[in-house]
């Protein structure tokens, strides 16, 4: 009887979820294979104009790590038809912003201009899809501006190069082995000729997502986009080499000494790849480990014994089958052995327990509350439009994929909680204050 | 007839879509759009509580934010306290204990914080109600818990702690201090030992002295009608009772009168984190500061101003380089700032200084100008695109009492902004010659060259001034550590255990005649010495282990008392093994810099209680000189024995070069020609008749 209840409950939970507002768009292929997204939204008079490259730090070679992320970088400098730096200040002389991101997977280029200046949006990722310039003065110049990036957000900082230490130790063959921005040294060894190679390979329509978000009409914008971007040809197809990762078979366990008051754990788990039912498992898992001051490891590590002033877990959401952190901040005066037990037994809790059918269902309203405020700007809905097509090959996910995480029980988080939280196939690192 | 209009129109969209592009122009901007701000609704509650309204449906969500407007306080011995109120408010209420309330926002996928002057609550509108149970709980109820506040304080330590490692926590504050004072609210900087001073009932008192309605605003925005909002304010907020709430008024900072630069050392740093800046007096809504808002758009406010095209764009010295100009009720201030490498520190405060006198001294370009206002205006525009940016116009526009149409003619003001004014508003704001320099990084790579724009002084990573040779010290860094790595620089411990004698021949030349001295040292304390010249004996002085006794031109002297204890160290074949073996005292004494290299200096106070100072090197860790300071006949003078070229001799290092002082204008320059380890020595060498 009480089961029947509960299930009630989550059916109409279930019918109540995500479908208030639904996020309207159309998408097409120009005959040059370069896929286009659009989604309009006349409230505000802004438009944001994206493009998104399928090509990330995994594309990378042995030896030019850091260089998908340089490479946009210069992307971002110069064309046939645009002087050094007119990406930047043509954009904001329109009074718009821009900026460009580079992960694991996928390079990504926006600006968000006044709705006016949509076509200069379509001229500069035009402009920077098939007549980029690379040069040496925008190699050098930028060369040292990536180098300071690395100090600046790795290097210069407390436990700056974690993430960093945690991939070299999780992968063995696979690209994600390295960290997006790449070492000092393979930066310095970047030529311009290895840019042109990198270019020709993977910077062609047929790679690429134009997603564009906002006030626009949408017939007169699909002329525009026919007009900047449907004259050039297409590229040759793009030859991957998909690099497995070997299982891990013995639990790789290691010390970092670095600039830092306070140590740090980090346990690091292989996971399955984004968008598999596993994944979605090990995110709620994730999710109830962590989000939210109520959940397990900020309540008991942070809150109730105070062994912790830090503490998360999070995935990289990557496209290849990647890794899940789970890590905590010791509190001053904490070890690492205490902080570890505390960690290893709320680990050991979703191995052993079904999380209760009303924690499950608030890891569920969290997830709806983020799913529906990451549509808050277009700039975002340009982003999460292009990235489902780009990484899921389902645009449509921007309004389904709630569904995804409605359909995972408790009993598979737990099912995956038992596979994939093992000892033998993870890294455990200590973070230790350097000795003086 | 309609038709063909319609014909004739397509025809033209298709003619156009297949006509040639030219790629070589930037495309027009198409006609411009108004940029309307949108509406909102506004009034007030019986108990002074003003209430904004903002409804937008975008998405099915709602927030709403508490505002206090009180005068900003001095914390005093307890620097921190307002920043605990809002969390120990948030931590437990007469109705819920904390991890009630935990769960319950998480529940509803809600997030609901607070501070010492707002509370804020936002979740899906479907789960409003719920969300304002808990947030009005945190209002009205607090049960400010003594656990939670324990919890809080060991928090705020941790977080202390680590601040200490992080050069934009140690440069904000080191800046607060200069610009503000510590007797200033902006000027107050929180130390480990504030945190033990404060009570629950320092946050009682203010929590019963400040959350009042009449000092207050409420911000409603999202997806809820303006009807439902007054229904909510009024039930929940109608009955919040108002209160007296007392005002305080500050002194001025005000700006240098002549460049300071300060450095603060982070040894391990690879960058600098630079920061040029001062107070500035400045009033939000005044027409100056929409004047200042342009001018420092094309000084620094944005990727397309100067200091970045110059100082990323150009040089490469860093990845963000920037200025802003702050107006504030009580006091503003200018800053510019940037992450550069350590390296071209020095270089990149000349091109900081350079474009802030640039921008007092030269007409701005109409383009530029132009450029830098459509920046403004176009981010204007786009925050238009949250509702939450309407809500906090409004509250603006109460708060400073400005016109009713500010943001309405916000875009024409800006527009209107001339290079004339832009020169004339940079000249009052902008001071070259005015500033702190803060730079936090490794200062012995660029203390040096700092000078050349002001006054260096040298602060911890508190803001407190220390002396500058101390300051170059890096963490952690002790006199023992400095004495243990020369011992194991020059052979380690265990090695120089078994050392039992040391016999060195040197040679050294003076005013044209050569000089031949023999030094022997025996374990544990036993030492010869004797200089000769052309064959004969110039001076001897042997020391027994217990009395010594110098002999030469100039007769004979037994050295006994104060003096032996000294000669009894100094005779030792490493002195330093005794300093640490005896406990003596010792105490780091700055860093010199000694043939180009850092060299730590550790004081010793010698048995007879004279201070010697040595110093090792810093990365060979040898010693590399030896000071004393000596009653000469013009007063104290200080003496430096320089040793270098260290040469291994059967896994022993020692220096072979010497430089003796033999008065404060004369150096002596010795070699070392032979050193023999472990010699037999004959047993009436250290002999005293």
């Amino acid at each position: 009887m009480k089961k029947a209840i509960v299930l009630i409950l989550s059916i109409t939970a279930l019918t109540s979820f995500g479908q208030e507002r639904r996020i309207e768009f159309e998408e097409y292929k120009l005959s040059n294979g370069l896929h286009v997204i659009l989604h309009r939204d006349n409230s505000t008079p802004i438009v944001a104009v994206s493009s998104a490259y399928h090509v990330g730090s995994k594309d990378e070679e042995v030896g030019k790590t850091g260089f998908a992320h340089f490479f946009e970088h210069v992307a971002s400098r110069k064309s046939t038809n645009i002087p050094v730096g007119g990406f930047t200040e043509y954009v904001s002389d329109a009074g718009g912003s821009r900026n460009a991101t580079t992960n694991f997977d996928r390079t990504y280029y926006y600006e968000l201009l006044p709705s006016n200046q949509l076509e200069l949006g379509l001229w500069l990722e035009s402009e920077r899809m098939f007549n980029m310039v690379v040069d040496t003065g925008v190699v050098e110049t930028e060369r040292e501006v990536v180098k300071e990036e690395r100090r600046l957000r790795n290097d210069n900082q407390p436990y700056g190069t974690l993430i960093e230490e945690i991939l070299v130790r999780s992968f063995t063959k696979h690209h994600y082995r390295w960290p997006v921005i790449g070492s000092m040294a393979d930066l310095d060894n970047a030529t311009v000729a290895d840019f042109e190679a990198f270019k020709n390979k993977f910077y062609v329509p047929n790679n690429a997502v134009l997603s564009i978000a906002g006030d626009i009409e949408i017939e007169e914008t699909k002329r525009l986009v026919e007009l900047y971007f449907g004259e050039f040809a297409k590229g040759p197809e793009i030859k991957r080499e998909s690099v497995m990762e070997p299982q891990q078979k013995m639990e790789v366990v290691d010390t970092v000494y670095d600039n830092v008051q306070l140590p740090a754990l980090v346990m690091a788990y292989h996971i399955p790849a984004i968008g598999t039912d596993d994944y979605y498992a090990m995110n709620m898992l994730n999710l109830i480990l962590a989000n939210g001051q109520s959940s397990r490891m900020n309540k008991k590590l942070v809150d109730e014994t105070q062994l912790a002033v830090f503490a998360g877990a999070f995935d990289l959401a990557s496209e290849d089958p990647g890794i899940s952190l789970a890590f905590g901040v010791a509190n001053a005066g904490i070890s690492l052995v205490e902080l570890g037990d505390a960690m290893q037994s709320e680990i050991d809790r979703m191995k052993n327990e079904i999380v209760p059918e009303k924690e499950f269902q608030k890891v569920l309203n969290q997830i709806e509350n983020n799913f529906i405020s990451g549509n808050a700007s277009i700039a975002g809905i340009a982003g999460s439009l292009a990235n489902y097509y780009l990484i899921r090959g389902n645009t449509n996910l921007i309004n389904t994929e709630l569904e995804k995480f409605l359909a995972v029980t408790p009993q598979d988080v737990q099912n995956a909680a038992k596979k994939y939280l093992k000892d033998s196939n993870r890294v455990t690192l200590h973070w230790l204050p350097k000795p003086q | 007839m309609k038709n063909t209009y319609i014909l004739i129109a397509l025809l033209f969209l298709s003619f156009s879509a297949f006509s040639q592009l030219d790629r070589s122009k930037k495309p027009e901007a198409a006609p411009a759009k108004e940029i309307k701000i949108g509406d909102y609704q506004k009034f007030e509650l019986k108990n002074g509580l003003k209430v904004i309204v903002v409804e937008n449906k975008k998405i099915p969500r709602v927030a709403f934010s508490l505002i206090l407007d009180r005068d900003p306080l001095v914390e005093g011995d307890k620097v921190g306290y307002l920043s605990m109120v809002g969390q120990l408010m948030r931590s437990g209420t007469t109705n819920r204990t904390k991890s009630q309330l935990d769960e319950e926002v998480d529940f509803i996928g809600a997030s609901l914080s607070a501070s010492s002057s707002s509370i804020f609550g936002s979740s899906l509108t479907k789960h409003q109600n719920k969300l304002l149970d808990l947030m009005t709980d945190v209002l009205y109820n607090p049960s400010f818990p003594e656990d939670e506040l324990d919890k809080i304080k060991k928090q705020t330590v941790s977080g202390l702690k680590s601040n200490q490692d992080d050069p934009n926590a140690i440069s904000g504050n080191v800046r607060s201090r200069l610009l503000y004072g510590s007797n200033h609210p902006y000027g107050e900087i929180q130390l480990e030992e504030h945190v033990e001073n404060i009570s629950v009932q320092d946050i009682k008192d203010y929590y019963k002295t400040y959350f009042k309605p009449n000092i207050a605003y409420l911000a409603i925005v999202g997806d809820i009608t303006v009807k439902d909002a007054k229904k909510i304010a009024k039930a929940r907020f109608g009955k919040w009772e108002r209160g007296d709430v007392p005002t305080v008024k500050y002194d001025q900072p005000s700006a240098p009168e002549k460049n300071i630069v300060a450095l603060v050392n982070r040894s391990n740093s690879v960058q600098t984190v630079l920061n040029v800046n001062y107070p500035i007096d400045l009033k939000p809504g005044s027409p100056e500061s929409i004047q200042a808002r342009v001018m420092n758009q094309v000084l620094g406010g944005g990727s397309a101003s100067r200091l970045f095209l110059n100082i990323r764009g150009d040089k490469g010295f860093t990845y963000g380089a920037y200025s802003s100009i702050s107006s504030d009720e009580l006091v503003g201030n200018f800053n510019a700032s940037a992450s550069v490498r350590t390296e071209v520190t020095d270089s990149s405060t000349v091109e900081f200084l350079y474009e802030m006198g640039r921008i007092g001294s030269e007409d701005v370009e109409e383009g530029e100008l132009q450029q830098a206002k459509n920046v403004i205006i176009g981010g204007f525009g786009r925050s238009l695109e949250r509702p939450q940016t309407i809500a906090s116009f409004a509250i603006s526009q109460e708060r400073y009492n400005l016109d009713e149409n500010y943001y309405n003619n916000y875009v024409k003001n800006i527009q209107a902004v001339t290079s004339q004014e832009v020169k004339e508003i940079a000249n009052t704001y902008i001071k070259p010659e005015n500033a702190f320099i803060v730079a936090v990084g490794k200062t012995s790579e660029f203390a040096d060259k700092m000078a050349q724009f002001g006054e260096v002084k040298h602060y911890d990573i508190y803001g407190n001034e220390v002396d500058p040779s101390l300051a170059k010290l890096p963490e952690g860094l002790t006199a023992e550590s400095v004495l243990n790595k020369y011992l194991d620089a020059v052979g380690g411990k265990e090695n120089l255990a078994k050392l039992n004698s040391v016999k060195m021949n040197m040679e050294a030349s003076m005013m044209g005649q050569t000089m031949q001295m023999e030094a022997s040292k025996m374990a544990p304390n036993k030492s010869v010495m004797e200089v000769k010249m052309g064959g004969n004996v110039m001076q001897k002085i042997v020391f027994d282990g217990n009395k010594g006794k110098a002999s030469g031109m100039a007769g004979t002297k037994m050295i006994e008392g104060d003096d032996a204890l000294d000669l009894a160290l100094t005779s030792s074949i490493f002195e330093e093994a005794v300093y640490l073996e005896k406990e003596m005292e010792i105490r780091l004494a700055g860093v010199e810099t000694i043939e180009g290299n850092d060299a730590y200096g550790v004081e010793v106070i010698s048995p007879s209680g004279k201070s010697v100072t040595r110093y090792y090197d810093s990365e060979s860790g040898f010693l590399v000189r030896v000071t004393n300071t000596v009653d000469g006949p013009q007063g104290a003078m200080t003496l430096s024995t320089d040793f270098s070229d260290y040469v291994e001799y059967d896994g022993y290092f020692f220096p072979t070069k010497l430089k003796q002082p033999m008065n404060a204008q004369m150096k002596m320059d010795i070699s070392v020609t032979e050193v023999i380890i472990n010699a037999e020595l004959p047993a009436d060498l250290f002999k005293i008749e």
